[in-house]
Parts: structure tokens; sequence; C-alpha cells
């Protein structure tokens, strides 16, 4: 409960700090939603022309690309430091975190607000909405399926940013898995063979980020749930137990820290 | 009772290698490799409840490590601490609802945000009743004289300021102790000043006990009961303040002014000259060697005194002379500069 209160406390101060700057906060917002409205265009433009893919048309695609975006856009709303988690650790920043009495993963991943994800969450709403699909119901599962995705997308950012305890540095691998991830979320998992898909389920888990919950916001089915229950939590569990190996390698540092 | 007790604390880096060059760039690539180096070597020390103690060093001395082992940053790599019963890097977050920190190089509050977010933050971080972290924020709103900065946003305060506010947001859950990480560096002579004694009155009314690092002598006296001198990585001196001052405190300054012009070869015996001028002088003298007394006597009889001052040398020299002393390094590991 008080782990709860602290964190509703800790979103309302990174929301006051991301509002000081209006301007930049509303632009951030509908920029994002106009930036995806344009990439998506060229979706809609593909799938006019060639009207399914291996038997993933426009309707999927306006579900995974509106699962991804919401998933994304919530990542970056409530646990904005998942993107830098590599930087503050490379730079001894950490040493905040560990000084107060609240567990420092959550802590130093829900310290930050990235704007743009707000334009990010509302525009897979509003793909969702396109979709032809939105109905009370299948809006309960689009909105659970949006939570595990996002569960797997920080789980996987936290993974690969904790490497930074090993690396000092993890901040371009970071990048490089943070735009595979998202690419490989949003692309017809029908293109893939199943070799592929190993991968896209293990090392590189987008299809537990974008088919995986495209289709329970579809179609429920207790194997897919259970699926992707099994894939986010896992992938949760492993991500917490780097980042606790790591710190004990923590290494600190002296740099002069100006901003918080 | 002690508030920390220290035994044997040992922490040591890898430190990375590297010959200058590409080649040597390239040779680190495939085979890196790395030096050891000690940032705390040994170290063995109590501080009981309450007591104000300083932890003086110069830059890599070791201090900032030890501090951040006895909040439970770091784990260190070998030796014991108990900090308020617990063991830092095994009980840090019930450890960290007892004691306050500050960094005087990483700030705790909110850039964009007024102090007062940060307190309102603080007070659910420590799970304070809303009622009692408005109670609270607005008796150190008082004691520290920040009532009118609280709601500025942090970017726009002055240093001093914002160290001033760092200091309090710290003491908003009553910690029993403070560990002080270099409150007063970059501030200048007043806000120094401010801090020293808003420390000292929170010290005395509420009993906090006051773990202080600093390089800044001024702050040991002003400040602190005990000192502990510390030089790469190991204890050099530790004792009373006011024993340090008498043990080192040998030599005297002092500056005189004569109704008449002096002479330009002015010298008194058992006295150094540091600096001659038309009227006045400055001298220095070993007080085991020449008695006070007799000093006064040569100085009235070389001319009609207008004015005198007898002064110690600054503390800063006396350490500096400590760390000199204690400056050949330790055998085994090499020392930090972190």
């Amino acid at each position: 409960m008080n782990t709860l209160k602290f964190l509703f406390a800790l979103w309302k101060a990174n929301l006051q700090s991301v509002m000081e700057y209006r301007i930049s906060f509303l632009s951030q917002m509908f920029g994002m939603i106009l930036n995806n409205s344009i990439y998506f265009l060229i979706w809609v433009i593909f799938f006019d022309r060639f009207k399914d893919v291996r038997g993933w048309g426009v309707t999927d695609m306006y579900v995974t690309f509106g699962i991804t975006a919401s998933a994304f856009g919530l990542i970056s709303l409530l646990f904005g430091n998942t993107f830098n988690l590599g930087d503050i650790i490379a730079r001894g920043r950490l040493d905040y975190y560990l000084s107060l009495p609240k567990p420092v993963l959550l802590h130093a991943v829900a310290s930050r607000t990235v704007a743009s994800g707000m334009g990010d969450l509302v525009y897979g709403f509003l793909s969702f909405a396109a979709s032809g699909l939105l109905t009370p119901l299948s809006l309960l599962r689009f909105i659970l399926a949006i939570l595990l995705s996002a569960t797997i997308f920080g789980a996987f950012l936290i993974l690969i940013q904790s490497l930074a305890f090993w690396m000092g540095s993890a901040s371009n691998l970071s990048m490089i898995a943070v735009n595979a991830m998202l690419t490989f979320a949003i692309y017809p998992i029908t293109l893939f063979d199943s070799s592929a898909k190993i991968i896209l389920f293990t090392l590189i888990p987008a299809a537990f980020m974008g088919a995986l919950p495209a289709s329970f916001a579809q179609n429920f089915t207790w194997e897919i749930l259970f699926q992707m229950l099994f894939g986010s939590l896992a992938f949760l569990a492993l991500a917490i137990l780097i980042f606790q190996l790591g710190l004990r390698r923590y290494e600190s540092g002296s740099g002069i820290q100006v901003e918080v | 009772m002690s508030a920390i007790t220290v035994s044997h604390l040992q922490k040591n880096f890898q430190s990375k290698r590297k010959t200058a060059g590409l080649t040597g760039s390239f040779q680190s690539l495939f085979k890196p490799e790395y030096n050891p180096i000690a940032a705390v070597r040994n170290l063995s020390f109590e501080m009981e409840s309450g007591e104000l103690l300083g932890f003086i060093g110069p830059n890599g001395a070791g201090k900032s490590t030890t501090i951040k082992i006895l909040t439970g940053i770091l784990h260190p790599s070998s030796g014991e601490a108990k900090v308020l019963g617990y063991t830092p890097w095994k009980e840090r977050q019930k450890l960290a609802f007892q004691i306050g920190t500050v960094f005087g190089q990483r700030p705790q509050l909110w850039y964009h945000l007024p102090a007062i977010d940060t307190f309102t933050l603080f007070g659910k971080i420590y799970e304070l009743e809303d009622a009692e972290t408005k109670k609270r924020i607005s008796f150190l709103a008082e004691a520290f004289e920040i009532g009118d900065l609280l709601e500025t946003p942090v970017r726009k305060l002055s240093l001093g300021q914002r160290m001033r506010c760092e200091v309090a947001a710290s003491l908003l859950h009553k910690p029993k102790l403070l560990l002080l990480d270099e409150p007063s560096i970059g501030l200048d002579v007043v806000a120094k000043q401010h801090i020293r004694d808003a420390i000292r009155t929170m010290s005395e009314q509420e009993k906090v006990g006051v773990l202080l690092t600093s390089h800044d002598a001024g702050d040991l006296e002003a400040l602190c009961h005990r000192v502990i001198i510390i030089n790469h990585g190991q204890i050099v001196y530790q004792d009373k303040v006011s024993n340090l001052k008498r043990k080192f405190l040998t030599r005297k300054l002092v500056e005189v002014r004569y109704a008449e012009e002096i002479r330009k070869d002015f010298a008194l015996k058992g006295m150094e000259t540091l600096k001659t001028g038309r009227y006045g002088v400055k001298l220095t003298f070993d007080t085991r060697a020449t008695p006070a007394d007799a000093v006064l006597a040569r100085l009235s009889e070389a001319g009609t005194l207008v004015d005198i001052t007898i002064s110690d040398p600054p503390l800063e020299e006396v350490i500096a002379n400590i760390y000199q002393e204690s400056a050949s390094e330790p055998s085994e590991l090499p020392c930090l500069e972190k």
C-alpha cells in the first residue's frame, strides 16, 4: 500500500515536472500523434495495394501498431527512466535512489516521465478505434493487452540497460535493442519462419509485445492469455534478477550532478 | 552507545589500464588489463550517538567512498560496519528510514520543481502522514530560514539557498544520524556560515549525530567535536578538535603596528619575520621555543606599540602538515583518486 502511495506521489511529481514546460509538453504530445500517423500511413498504402500478407491484413496492423504504441507510451509516461537506466548506472547516479528507503529499481525507473509518451498512448487507442473492432469487451481486452505488452517492453529495457553494470556503458546497445524490439513488434508475424519466431519469443521478445497481444485483443483465448502472462512475468523476473546481480557490482561515481 | 562502528573496512576498485595511443586502445579492447585500487584500507573507527564527527581529508582520500559504504550505496570488499545497529549494505532500506544524507555534489531536490514539492514527495518516501509532513516542513522552514524559498523552482535558487533546502530536506523524517558529504562545497563564506549554523542548531535541538566529510577545515572548526583525518584510505590522525589545535597549533602569528617608522631590517630573537611594512610587521614564533611573554617584551622594547594581534594559523595549514607527514604511500594496493 505504501509502495503504491509512493508511486502515485512520484508520478504526480513527474507530471508536475513536465508541466513546468507547458508548451513543450503539449507539442511533444501532439507531435508524437502526428509522427505515428504519418508512419502508419505507409502501412495503409501498402495494404491498400496488397490487401494482406500471408493472412495479415490492415486490421491486424491497426491493432498491433495500436498496442505497441500504447505500451511504448505507457512505459515512457510511468517508467521513463527505463530508457536511460544504463546511463544512470554508468554515471553513478543510482546513489540518489540507494540513499532513500524505497526499492531502488522501481524508484529509479519511475522517476521520470517522457512527455511524448502521452502522444503514443493516445495514438494507440485511436488506432484501435480505427480498426473497426471497438466494443466495450474488446476495449477491455485491448487494455489488458497493452499492460502485458508494456510489461515485456519495460522488462526488456531494464534487462538490456542493466548490462551497464558489467559493460560500463550500454547506451548504444540499448538503442539497437529498442529499435529491434519495436521494429519486429509491429511487423506482420506471418512474415517470419519458425526459427525467426523462436528469436522473437526469446532473444528479442517482440512477439510478446506486438503480435501475441494483438491476437488476444481480437479474439480471447486462455492459451494466449497464459502465454502472455508467462512471457511478461518471466522476463520481468529475469530483468529484476539481472539488475540485482549487477547492483552488487555498482561502483558509484564522483561526477558532479546538477539535475534530478 | 555507538551510532557507527567500523571494523577493518576495505574497498577495492578495479581500474582499467591502457597504454597511450591507438595501439593501446586496440590492446585494451582485446586484452584489457585491470589494476586493483584501494579506496579504503583497513579502516576502523567508532562514532557515539549524537556526536559531531568530522571526516577530513584531501581529494581521493576515501572519505566519500566510506560514507557511501555507511549509507549502503556501496558494498565493501571486506570488513564490518554497523550503523544504528544495521549492516548498511544488507539492510539499506531499514537504515535509510533512520538516517539523512546530503551529497554536496548530487542534489536530491528536483531541479524543475519548487523545493516544497520534493519535501512533499519525501514525506511519502519516508511514509509520513500528510499532516506530519506539513508540520515538519513549517518547522524546518523556520529553522533554516527557507520559508520564502520553498515555492521557487530549485533551478532558480542560488547554490547556498539550495544547499540549505537540501540539508532541511534530509532532516524531514527526523533522522537519528546525518551523513553529510561535502555539504559546503562551492559555497561562499556567508553561505557556508549559514549551513554550519543550521546544522549545529539542529544537532543540538534534535540530538542528531552528524558525520561530516569535508576538505574544508572551517567546517571542522565550526561544527565538530572530534576529527578523523584520512589519507590514502587510511586514518592518519584522530582526536578531539581541541586536542588537535593544542598539539599542532604551536605556532602563533603576530601582527604589530608601531607609532613610529620601523627599520627595514626589523628582526627579533626567537621570531621569524614574515612581512615588513613602514609602520607594521608580521611575525611568527613557536610557543615551545619562545614564551609569549618574552615575545611581548621584545616587541614593546622595539618601539611604541599602537596595535597588536596574536592569532593561530589557519587549521588548513595544520592539517596540510599532517597530510604531508602521512604522504608516503602505504604498501599493497595503490590509493584512489575517485
